[in-house]
């Protein structure tokens, strides 16, 4: 199942679906890592803005998130790519039997 | 149906299936994203790089999650062929 089994009309539809959901991924994140920051750094209510360990607490956590999804994404990647490549090795060992 | 509407039908049901399947990975992924944070990330924040250990606990927190995501499904689906063989088995009975 791929692209290049689309009409051209379902083809632009795909295309457009993936604009949309990557659009709403972006703000998923933004807004996950926002939650998650806040809530791991920001514990201190004695002052109104962040106190200068909370602001660098922020930063890592931010940094350390991007570098850690990075990752997973690295992980998630290498698996879709064997998955594929088992898929192909079943249908060639169908095709030839 | 004419040989186009059926090419247009066919398009639309893979349509359809790579949605399905996009939104099912991209679930996947979201899900494994917070809950490797959560048991690998610890909440101090030292340092801005992920380090060894964070980073080993990372790749073993995703292959356990693809492992037990695995073994659930065909549980699910063992679970689902025995009702299936039960209801098959207690239809037959009943149209004796």
């Amino acid at each position: 199942m791929d692209i290049n089994a689309l009409t051209p009309y379902d083809r632009n539809r795909f295309m457009a679906m993936m604009e949309e959901k990557q659009v709403k991924d972006s703000l998923r994140l933004y807004h996950n890592l926002v939650e998650r920051c806040f809530l791991d750094c920001a514990n201190d209510f004695t002052t109104k803005t962040l106190t200068a360990k909370e602001e660098a607490c922020v930063n890592k956590c931010c940094d350390k998130f991007l570098k850690y999804s990075a990752r997973i994404g690295q992980r998630f990647a290498e698996q879709n790519t064997a998955m594929v490549d088992i898929q192909q090795q079943l249908i060639s060992e169908n095709a030839s039997q | 149906m004419s040989y186009f509407n059926q090419q247009q039908a066919a398009s639309n049901q893979t349509f359809m299936q790579l949605e399905h399947e996009m939104e099912a990975m991209t679930d996947v992924f979201n899900k494994i994203i917070s809950s490797c944070h959560t048991k690998c990330i610890p909440t101090k924040y030292s340092e801005s790089d992920l380090n060894k250990a964070e980073s080993v606990c990372v790749d073993r927190c995703f292959s356990k999650y693809m492992i037990v995501q695995q073994q659930i499904g065909s549980k699910l689906q063992e679970l689902s062929q025995n009702v299936q063989e039960m209801n098959a088995e207690a239809a037959a009975r009943a149209s004796q």
